[in-house]
């Protein structure tokens, strides 16, 4: 729930394992993608229409926000889906709608549901924040800003009192966490013109993640290059400036990462959601930063750096295709059975084998993401310290496992 | 005999195919997707056969510009 003066903290939520681990491990509230019209149409991992009522129901709950994200550009035959969707969020309680084109923002505003603006529009000054006050509440500012330029900002809307159609000033919100994109948001053209395939409808094929030559054509020569994955950027990270981040005065901290894994979310949201609170305790320190970079590094991430806040230094880039990750999950077996009373939870191992000892990862649609240290188990009724693949194991866990639920064991990833 | 084929459901709605084959797809007011015009449905894929080799050009040329690839042209 959020505490009005503690910052929100925004998860991604590709599908219900990564919002379940969204609300478990913290997050304030969530933003999902339904269908086609969102920044990852070409995902599988999209909720449908029919998902929303599960969505408000498992949020509600605990009072988490809920933001549908329709971003995208919009054609005329865009229209009828866009005031299907939105008439479909507004009855099932979503919060917000986070938007780009103006289509989405007039209907949302005629059906009454609150607006958000998305990255996609790039707000880097105080006038269009003004603009848009006039028909969102919260907008996320521009990725390229700095710091600096984020605090004059909502110093700005404080001191002339720029105020959302709900009445309360505007809630300036930045990205915290996550990938970034080497153009500036929503105004790259490398992937349509590639592969046909538009980034600014949701297809972004990632040509800035792959390695590149160049080669003097008059020549024949290949100009040296120290780096060949020579514009994709490292991964955004605010953890260890986050007390800045704060004091700059904004309300929302948004972590990218719809098309990751649900881990991801757990870990990331978890760490974050302490860093804030160390921060209101006054319990923030280089000690506990150094624990949670661990923390962050054990899950996808492409190396991390602080993006344009600092506004020292341009452009780092990663040198790797893909992940720096210090770990990875490997698919041991599936759930089968809960027995409350007991509080076991019977697995059947597929793959693979498991230690007493191991580091175990429960995921499902329900159960979200659960992780912990093996310390017991029985194997095919007998007490044993290592179950293999065939084997039926059942193991003390004080929450609910479904047959829907994947066993993994985290092991150490040598990249 | 031609055989053009959507595999719906991956649509993004990007319109490309309505641009290089405008006799042969459609995009839905309803869903904002693609529809193949008399298209007939089989588990999510869409398919017309048509005797006409002369659509075969365009159709392919949708096929190859689509970006979720969803689109298959075949001479049978
Ligand atoms: S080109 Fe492909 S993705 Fe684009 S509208 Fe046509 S079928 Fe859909």
């Amino acid at each position: 729930m959020k505490n009005s003066d503690r910052i929100e903290l925004m998860a991604p939520a590709g599908n219900f394992e990564s919002l379940q681990a969204a609300i478990t491990n913290g997050a304030d509230s969530v933003f999902f993608g339904v269908d086609q019209l969102n920044m990852r149409a070409r995902a599988s991992i999209n909720f449908t229409i029919e998902d929303l009522p599960e969505i408000t129901k498992r949020c509600e709950e605990r009072k988490i926000r809920t933001y549908l994200t329709l971003n995208t550009i919009i054609y005329d035959h865009d229209l009828s889906i866009i005031k299907t969707l939105l008439d479909a969020a507004k009855v099932a309680g979503i919060t917000a709608v986070i938007a780009m084109d103006q289509a989405v923002i007039s209907y949302a505003r005629q059906i009454d549901m609150e607006v958000h603006i998305s990255t996609q529009i790039n707000i880097t000054n105080i006038e269009t924040v003004k603009f848009y006050a006039l028909f969102a509440d919260t907008m996320v500012m521009s990725r390229e800003l700095s710091l600096r330029q984020v605090k004059k900002i909502t110093e700005q809307v404080e001191k002339e009192q720029i105020k959302g159609p709900s009445g309360k000033l505007v809630e300036i919100e930045i990205f915290g966490h996550g990938a970034l994109c080497m153009a500036v948001s929503g105004k790259c053209y490398l992937s349509l013109h590639s592969h046909n395939s538009s980034a600014n409808r949701g297809a972004c094929k990632q040509n800035c993640r792959k390695k590149y030559t160049v080669i003097d054509q008059e020549t024949g020569f290949e100009i040296e290059l120290d780096n060949e994955y020579m514009m994709s950027p490292e991964d955004l990270c605010t953890l260890d400036f986050l007390d800045q981040v704060i004091d700059t005065g904004i309300k929302v901290l948004k972590i990218e990462g719809r098309g990751r894994a649900p881990e991801y979310v757990a870990k990331v949201i978890k760490t974050y959601r302490e860093a804030i609170d160390a921060y209101y305790d006054g319990s923030f320190s280089k000690e506990k930063v150094k624990n949670w970079m661990t923390e962050l590094e054990k899950v996808y991430n492409r190396g991390f750096w602080s993006g344009y806040y600092l506004g020292q230094k341009l452009g780092e880039w990663s040198d790797i295709d893909g992940s720096k990750a210090t770990q990875k999950k490997v698919y041991i077996g599936k759930g089968m059975h809960y027995f409350p009373k007991s509080k076991i939870a019977e697995f059947k191992i597929e793959a693979f084998d498991l230690t007493i000892g191991d580091t175990i990862l429960i995921t499902g649609p329900t159960t979200g993401v659960e992780e912990f240290e093996l310390t017991e188990m029985l194997v095919n009724d007998k007490k044993l310290e290592k179950a293999r693949k065939g084997d039926s194991c059942t193991i003390p866990v004080d929450f609910r496992i479904r047959m829907s639920d994947k066993l993994y064991k985290i092991v150490k990833n040598n990249p | 005999m031609i055989v053009v084929t959507l595999q719906r459901k991956k649509c993004i709605g990007c319109n490309y195919c309505v641009e290089l084959a405008p006799l042969q797809f459609q995009m839905s007011k309803k869903d904002g997707k693609a529809v193949l015009i008399r298209g007939i449905e089989k588990k999510g894929f869409y398919t017309i056969k048509s005797p006409d080799e002369t659509i075969h050009e365009v159709c392919d040329l949708a096929a190859k510009a689509c970006p979720t690839k969803i689109i298959s042209v075949k001479i049978v």
